[in-house]
């Protein structure tokens, strides 16, 4: 992977001038007629030249401007024109870190991967650092640093901090504080450690609405330490996951993706596949993929975990000692309970239990306590240190909010984040903000706390700033820029070195000077390109910390604690509060590759609403698009309600980081704003809300507004205990007659043949190939109104039906790309022939020739493809146009488009080979879908090519084509969903 | 054929031959009527409609439909198969009927072809202004071109391109060469200059030589019956765009058949639309009878039964080819979110026609003008039905979807009637609108046959014309 991208250490920087980045540094040349004619004239020469001037003269009006085109004067080493260049770096993302491969094209970052050497993303990557590339071209970037809302200059904050910084000085620091996102960060870390020495009574304190607090919090009360936990899915035989959705929005989810596959791939009737119980209050990509799943209250979970530990007492005398909870006597049967304990007691060593972050505190003590009691510990999870990181803490942000009020703070710098959008409604934190003397926001745009402050300094976006991260468990990372800031903006560091030193230095420099700590002195320049190379510092594993788990500890929590014996659940409901899936916190808002990315289980987008059980609609009378209002703690909000049917029935989960109002032109008002029911005193999971129909509706944009199958063949599956029996039955599942073409057929025995499998075991459904495949095909965003008319443009859709067996719902997640049909319909019917078959068995699309009559379409029994209704992408802001993908065609309006298998890197790869004098190995080519897919669920590759990877998936009992009795032959196929119950 | 019977007599009151020019052509010679300002400034609002909205989706894109993905197509091609439908009793009239020698045709059968002309024109905006890039549209014709491109010929769109061509084409020349005659009676009876040239030029120099009437006859034998077949093909090609396809409700090969019953259906209901309130007006009692409208609907009936016939074999086939996505196909359309479409398709289509069945009813001038509306009306849902419930829940049901016109599917599908009834009425003031020499040769024949029943009567007949 590494030397077929050829990373290059670092990218050489390209200085952004204005708006408009790197315009300047080349500039266009045509040669003009004039200069033409300069030459030798020959007669004939003369009256071609004059005819054409003639000509052109009678069209002066279309003329385009004369524009200079001059290649580079001085090309950077290692820029090849044409050629992309790849980069190392890493994301961060709150405490979580994601290595990236960056794709840059003539200093210009196109396209994000994941970094394969970096232990977050052992394979592939998701939707958030996919779409990152998008929001540093944001064209509502902020541009600006502001003071009182007039524009002033970096040196003009130097001086006000140089000011300022003499008086605290002297106090101590009193009245300063800083309020940090959480981060995972040495360089950040260390300078707050030196603020804080020159500052001893100021404070520095992180804050992130989503964060694993919790999950911290319990493994202190357990063990007493503050650690990390590493979780190594790929060791666990099975999984108990309480609420923890670790495949999509619990923290780390790339790795836990790409693991948790390698415990479910089944390429023989031999294999094994891991088995996973999730316990869940509302669906989640998890939970769609359990082989069981449990629905209850979000709030009923402790009590379900008590009762785990307390079987396990049960089974196992003096597994816990002391004993963790007091047997209750009456043990109630419960055949997910028990089929569970008997899975745990069967997989000691091998297996893993695991809560989510929306889980209280005593939760994550047990779960601590149960992996240990199990012997997961050193296998299933490990514990690292908290080094070099600063977790958000609530409890502090509301401190810190009283003492805003009470004007004791004269100081405030928010680095990063958006605390008066998103802080806890009853902490009131706009008005509190209002009372701080200074206030200083770093953002990257001006958003709802930037206009609440009174300095506003523009942020460098992680791509064209310096810094570095350290991975949960110890890995350490530099953080490289892309592209010079493309609005002068200062990162995070850089401000807080000004804060702690009072001087102003770069963000290399201070970088640099961090890691004087990690590399060797006097090989210090040689590991450093290679930290920069490589994405990260190998051998910088940190120490795995053995546990002792303090029974007593968690009983003396309990205590104050203690669990209330039955759900508190009156005639009111429970209110979970998750983070989007598209926008995460908020954060994502004006980022229109994730605000149209559809929600991986509602399929909303541009919008979210609040999920209620089927129950709870027809008690309220409402239905999907209703909609009604929230009351909770005296607050209320009007949403829409979709209707899930993997909802609990006393629950409502409620999505955050819509109804921003300073987002940008993308994100203001879209959705509704749920913070405004979040409360400090219960900000997961929150009881006594109310729901109230208005009868109003909303329309929401649905990418799939059918969510059953219709009794169709469409996404097969089986358990593996059937499949084993009968490794046939998923062919058999649709008649297939042996059908004969019309035409003669070619015959491939040469070159290529490309095809592509999704094994829709491994698929989550988590949506980042999607995104993926916008990001490199240069796909268009629509809108909400578009959406909601059906042309979302997505070339590759990921599909979910609601799956009903035994009582419990699960989700068939389905992507569907192209199929590359052999004997296409599309093809057939193109009256111009612009949709026509290649030698390598590609379905092109010729968007020259096109003319729109949409009958491709009509006939495409997949519908995969996607017609431009309007001309989605001429009014692209110039900086919106720096993220397009130069090898791929921007469409314009009335051609049709759909996936290519990215051609472009087919190409690209068949250019190398041909250098190199050779055929294309399999794996040299690699769609984007198949590289960001964390789950190595989508394979492609040459069907000619008897070892290829492609090959071998198809040759397997559970492989199968769709609508393979109407005789498209397809290239794509599926291997079938297998379950293991 | 018995012409003895006072109901079977197909023009009325004898009337001289002189008198039946005077009748006819006195409808294009006098001023024109206050009528016929009003009714033009609506149909031609309603076109102006049209030509604007137009206007507005080749600047914005097809976008301002609410066609999307898996309804690729909605109101333009089903706009489209409603108006070639519609143009096909034209030819049939004039030219199968002819060949039959079915004398009834005489009186309607100039305006059945200009129908024909203006419904093809009607027709052909929609494939031209449906695609996506409207100014690449002559990619489909084939021309040696710079490219080396062909059109991609195992496309039925491109069928439909040479099918339609041609039917427009041989029903203008058709239409034109019937007209030569009446040209030349309207040349000769001109009084203006400007008139007698325009009509000289068209008229062809028609003198009404023995040689030329000869030659004419022969002409006009000879463009029926290449016209004939294309009564057939032009709907069975159009019906192709569908069955060649593999969406369940489109892969059928009872399309060509049913397309073309489906097609005179509507065709002979759309000329008794317009064929009665014109009658009214102009006082053409006298040649287009009673026994005309009979005959018309017993067409309807007939045509209306293998219709429903067609409905019945599609929804039989459907459960008895055991395809799940075919079987679901037609459940959908009669209980699916169209099923309001559906029932009114069968409603008009199959349960109304049935009333033809008595002859008083067949004979009932407003009864037959409420049915012929409604046919019509049936016959628009019926290709809504087949075109967007097919289309919009296929196989997989995740891309299932739905169609919404916009304001600009209606107001198109309205500016076309408009555009047809602009160009209709342009036709009535300027041509004569019932073949002059036709009528007289008939009424010429009838009166030959009184005559040879009861000698003793005195027939008047004209010398001239």
């Amino acid at each position: 992977m590494k030397d077929k991208l050829k990373i290059s250490p670092s990218p050489p920087l390209i200085r952004g001038e204005n708006n408009e980045a790197n315009g300047n540094s080349r500039e266009l040349w045509l040669p003009s007629g004039a200069e033409a004619a300069a030459e030798v004239l020959s007669r004939r020469r003369f009256m071609q030249l004059m005819g054409g001037s003639l000509a052109l003269a009678g069209l002066a009006g279309c003329r385009r401007p004369v524009e200079k085109i001059v290649p580079y004067l001085a090309t950077p080493e290692e820029v090849i024109l044409g050629l992309p260049n790849y980069y190392a770096t890493t994301m961060p993302l709150g405490m979580d870190v994601y290595g990236l491969v960056v794709e840059s094209h003539e200093g210009r970052p196109t396209k994000i991967e994941g970094n394969p050497l970096h232990p977050s993303t052992p394979r592939g990557s998701n939707s958030f650092m996919q779409a990152s590339v998008l929001g540093l071209y944001d064209p509502d970037r902020s541009r600006d640093i502001l003071h009182n809302g007039k524009q002033e200059d970096w040196a003009a904050f130097v001086q006000f901090w140089q000011g300022l910084e003499v008086k605290y000085q002297a106090n101590g620091g009193e009245g300063l504080a800083v309020l940090s996102e959480s981060f995972s960060t040495p360089t950040l870390s260390r300078l707050r450690e030196t603020f804080l020495r020159r500052f001893p009574k100021a404070q520095w304190i992180a804050y992130d609405p989503i964060s694993d607090e919790n999950i911290f919090e319990g493994i202190r009360i357990a063990t007493g330490q503050a650690l990390r936990p590493v979780y190594h899915f790929d060791k666990a035989k099975v999984v108990l996951a309480l609420e923890a959705d670790f495949l999509g929005l619990e923290s780390n989810n790339v790795r836990h993706a790409s693991d948790f596959a390698l415990g479910r791939t089944v390429r023989s009737s031999q294999d094994e596949m891991n088995r996973l119980y999730v316990v869940e209050s509302c669906a989640s990509i998890t939970g769609g993929l359990a082989d069981h799943r449990l629905v209850v209250l979000s709030s009923q979970i402790k009590q379900f975990t008590s009762d785990v530990v307390q079987e396990l007492q049960h089974n196992w005398v003096g597994v816990f000692e002391p004993a963790l909870t007091e047997s209750s006597g009456s043990r109630s049967s419960n055949d997910f309970r028990d089929s569970l304990i008997k899975d745990l007691l069967a997989n000691r060593t091998q297996s893993l239990v695991i809560a989510g972050r929306r889980q209280p505190p005593e939760v994550h003590a047990f779960v601590t306590a149960m992996n240990q009691a199990l012997g997961n510990v050193g296998f299933g999870v490990t514990y690292h240190p908290i080094d070099h990181a600063l977790p958000s803490n609530w409890a502090a942000l509301a401190e810190l909010a009283v003492k805003m009020k009470s004007q004791e703070i004269t100081m405030l710098v928010m680095l990063g984040g958006n605390p008066v959008y998103s802080a806890p409604v009853d902490l009131d934190f706009g008005s509190a903000l209002a009372k701080v003397e200074n206030s200083v926001h770093v953002s990257l745009h001006q958003d709802e706390t930037s206009k609440a402050s009174k300095w506003h300094l523009n942020q460098a976006h992680f791509l064209e700033s310096w810094g570095d991260t350290q991975y949960r468990d110890g890995t350490l990372s530099v953080i490289q820029p892309m592209i010079e800031p493309l609005h002068r903006g200062k990162s995070v560091v850089e401000v807080a070195n000004l804060l702690a030193t009072g001087q102003d230095q770069s963000g290399y420099d201070l970088v640099r000077e961090t890691w004087k700590e990690f590399l060797l002195p006097l090989n210090y320049e040689n590991q450093w390109r290679k930290v920069l190379h490589d994405g990260l510092l190998n051998f910088s594993v940190s120490e795995q910390i053995s546990l002792q788990v303090n029974g007593s500890a968690i009983a003396d929590f309990l205590k104050v604690h203690p669990f209330s014996a039955t759900a508190e659940r009156g005639e009111s409901l429970e209110a979970v509060f998750l983070p989007s899936a598209a926008v995460w916190d908020g954060r994502f808002a004006n980022n229109a590759w994730q605000q149209e990315l559809p929600d991986p289980l509602t399929k909303i987008t541009w919008d979210n609403a609040a999920a209620i059980s089927p129950n709870l609609a027809r008690d309220l009378k409402v239905e999907t698009g209703d909609v009604v209002v929230l009351t909770l703690g005296g607050r209320s909000i009007e949403t829409p309600v979709w209707v899930d049917p993997a909802q609990a029935d006393g629950s409502v989960a409620l999505t955050l980081g819509y109804g921003r109002a300073s987002a940008g032109q993308v994100g203001n008002g879209v959705g509704g704003n749920v913070y405004r029911l979040r409360r400090n005193t219960a900000p997961d999971v929150d009881q006594g809300l109310t729901l109230t129909r208005t009868g109003k509706t909303w329309k929401l944009a649905l990418s799939q507004t059918q969510r059953t199958q219709a009794d169709r063949p469409v996404v097969r599956h089986v358990s593996l205990e059937k499949f084993r029996e009968d490794p046939h039955c998923i062919k058999e599942m649709e008649e297939t007659p042996n059908l004969q073409s019309l035409w003669k057929e070619h015959s491939y025995a040469q070159g290529y043949q490309w095809g592509m499998a999704i094994d829709l075991t491994l698929c989550t459904g988590c949506s980042a190939c999607m995104t993926a495949c916008r990001a490199e095909n240069n796909v268009a965003v629509v809108g909400k109104e578009q959406v909601h008319k059906g042309r979302i443009m997505h070339w590759l859709r990921v599909d979910n039906y609601f799956v009903e067996e035994n009582g419990q719902i699960w989700m068939a997640q389905q992507p569907v790309p192209c199929m590359h049909c052999e004997m296409a319909p599309c093809e057939q019917v193109c009256p111009v022939a612009a949709t026509v078959h290649d030698s390598e068995g590609l379905n092109l699309m010729t968007y020259n020739r096109c003319v729109g009559t949409r009958y491709c379409s009509n006939n495409c029994p997949y519908k995969v493809r996607r017609f431009n209704y309007y001309n989605f992408t001429k009014h692209y802001p110039s900086l919106l146009k720096m993220v397009q993908n130069p090898d791929v065609t921007v469409r314009s309006r009335g051609v049709m488009e759909k996936c290519s298998y990215c051609l472009q890197r087919i190409n690209r790869a068949r250019f190398i080979a041909k250098q190199e004098n050779r055929a294309i190995r399999d794996g040299e080519v690699i769609p984007a879908c198949s590289q960001a897919c964390p789950t190595g669920a989508i394979v492609f590759g040459d069907l000619n090519d008897p070892s290829s990877k492609v090959v071998e998936l198809k040759k397997q009992a559970q492989e199968y084509k769709m609508l393979a009795q109407y005789n498209t032959r397809p290239r794509t196929s599926y291997l079938a969903k297998l379950r293991n119950p | 054929m018995n012409h003895t019977d006072q109901h079977d007599t197909l023009v009325l009151g004898a009337p001289s031959l002189h008198q039946v020019s005077e009748d006819i052509s006195h409808i294009t010679e006098r001023k024109t009527p206050r009528w016929w300002y009003i009714a033009i400034t609506l149909s031609g609002s309603m076109m102006l409609v049209l030509i604007g909205m137009i206007g507005w989706l080749f600047y914005k894109g097809i976008g301002i439909w609410g066609n999307n993905t898996p309804v690729g197509w909605a109101f333009d091609i089903t706009n489209f198969v409603f108006w070639v439908g519609i143009g096909h009793a034209g030819t049939l009239i004039s030219a199968v009927l002819y060949l039959l020698r079915q004398r009834w045709r005489t009186s309607i059968n100039r305006f059945a072809e200009a129908m024909t002309l203006f419904a093809v024109i009607c027709a052909g905006i929609w494939p031209t202004i449906h695609t996506g890039r409207p100014w690449y549209d002559y990619w489909l014709l084939p021309y040696p071109n710079q490219m080396g491109m062909w059109p991609q010929f195992r496309s039925p769109l491109n069928w439909d391109v040479f099918a339609v061509g041609t039917y427009f084409t041989v029903s203008l020349l058709f239409w034109y060469t019937g007209l030569i005659p009446d040209l030349a009676t309207l040349r000769d009876r001109a009084k203006g200059r400007i008139r007698q040239i325009v009509l000289g030029i068209f008229a062809l120099g028609w003198r009404g030589s023995q040689k030329q009437w000869k030659h004419w006859e022969l002409a006009y034998l000879i463009l029926a019956g290449i016209a004939t077949p294309l009564v057939l093909s032009v709907h069975s090609v159009v019906s192709t765009d569908f069955a060649t396809s593999i969406i369940p409700g489109w892969h059928s090969t009872i399309f060509p058949p049913y397309f073309v019953a489906g097609a005179i259906f509507s065709g002979f209901a759309m000329v008794l639309t317009l064929i009665i309130p014109a009658r009214k007006i102009f006082g053409m009692e006298k040649y287009i009878t009673l026994n005309h409208f009979d005959k018309m609907a017993k067409v309807i009936l007939l045509t209306g039964m293998m219709v429903s016939f067609a409905y019945l074999i599609e929804i039989f086939i459907a459960w008895y080819s055991g395809n799940p996505y075919e079987r679901f196909t037609f459940l959908n359309r009669a209980a699916g979110p169209y099923t309001w479409g559906f029932w009114i398709m069968i409603t008009c289509n199959v349960v109304v026609p049935q009333t033809l069945w008595f002859r008083k009813l067949r004979r009932s001038i407003p009864y037959l003008f409420v049915i012929s509306l409604l046919v019509n009306v049936g016959m628009w849902f019926e290709r809504f039905n087949i075109i967007v419930t097919s289309l919009h829940r296929d196989f997989l049901p995740s891309s299932w979807g739905m169609f919404r016109p916009t304001i600009f599917d209606l107001g198109m599908l309205a500016g076309s009637f408009g555009l047809f009834l602009t160009l209709f009425l342009i036709f009535l003031r300027f041509l004569p609108m019932i073949s002059i020499s036709e009528v007289k040769k008939l009424a010429f024949e009838e009166q030959e046959h009184e005559r040879n029943a009861h000698p003793r009567a005195t027939p008047e007949i004209g010398r001239s014309s």
